[in-house]
């Protein structure tokens, strides 16, 4: 090693670091974390809203198909009903002919 | 390797600061750019620290990601048409006077004006006192070209003090 080298050596001797560095480097850190846990309780709170609401649509839905699906079957129901009502009449008025053509 | 060792993030801040502010500020010549390098260098650990295996293994991603992101602003700044070692040249040694001769300190201020390369081996080899093999290592660049450098660099650096701080080399 030569001179220059020695000089060299003794004039880079590592520098104390600037007061407060490592509070900066802390506070910028922990301000960090924060933002990443609020980011985090952020995104776990729109899924849980978004979950909430697509199941919320997806019941209106469900219910919606079910109520028209009964409403569909109540009208069924009362088309048979009234069906069963004339073709008894029909009946009744059939068998009255039949008799009246009977006594003639 | 041994997984029993534990990364303290504060533990390495505390142990590596002085190195890696130095390592900045011989490289841009900037005290408040040096800082902030030295901030985001360590911010940049602490998401690097689930990975990070030994003390060793610390000291060296510190170093390297020191060198590349004091690159990177040099880069930055040039782009700009900014060069940082102009006002450094003549007042750099003053904050070295204090710890170090009068002539470390003067060399320490022409190192200002080497070219980025081989300021960045020689502040590898002469402040951290690593091998070629280990500045390859930290710059991520061939060992022939750090070799170079270095050779180059202190050629360079003899040549400006010859020419420059003769009263030094003379009373020395």
């Amino acid at each position: 090693m030569d001179d220059i080298e020695r000089e060299l050596r003794q004039g880079l001797l590592r520098l104390p670091a600037p007061p407060g560095l490592k509070r900066k480097i802390m506070a910028r850190k922990q301000a960090r974390d924060a933002e990443a846990t609020h980011r985090r309780v952020v995104f776990w709170q729109r899924l849980a809203a978004s979950i909430v609401l697509c199941s919320a649509v997806g019941g209106a839905v469900t219910w919606h198909n079910v109520d028209e699906r009964r409403k569909g079957e109540a009208a069924r129901e009362q088309v048979m009903v009234a069906l069963r009502i004339a073709g008894r009449a029909l009946d009744q008025m059939n068998a009255q002919l039949a008799e009246h053509n009977d006594g003639k | 390797m041994s997984r029993d060792w534990q990364p303290d993030f504060e533990q390495l801040v505390d142990e590596h600061q002085s190195m890696v502010f130095s390592l900045a500020f011989r490289m841009t010549g900037d005290r408040g750019l040096a800082e902030e390098i030295a901030q985001d260098v360590f911010l940049e650990l602490d998401r690097y620290l689930g990975r990070i295996e030994s003390p060793e293994h610390a000291l060296n991603w510190l170093r390297r990601v020191t060198m590349n992101r004091s690159a990177d602003a040099l880069r930055r700044q040039r782009v700009r048409g900014m060069n940082l070692w102009v006002e450094m040249d003549e007042n750099h040694g003053a904050i070295f006077e204090e710890r170090s001769s009068p002539l470390g300190s003067r060399l320490a201020g022409l190192l200002a004006t080497l070219p980025s390369p081989q300021r960045a081996a020689l502040v590898l080899r002469y402040q951290e006192g690593l091998t070629p093999e280990e500045i390859a290592a930290a710059l991520e660049s061939p060992l022939a070209t750090v070799k170079s450098n270095l050779q180059r660099g202190l050629k360079l650096l003899r040549a400006k003090a010859e020419s420059r701080l003769k009263e030094y080399i003379r009373g020395n």
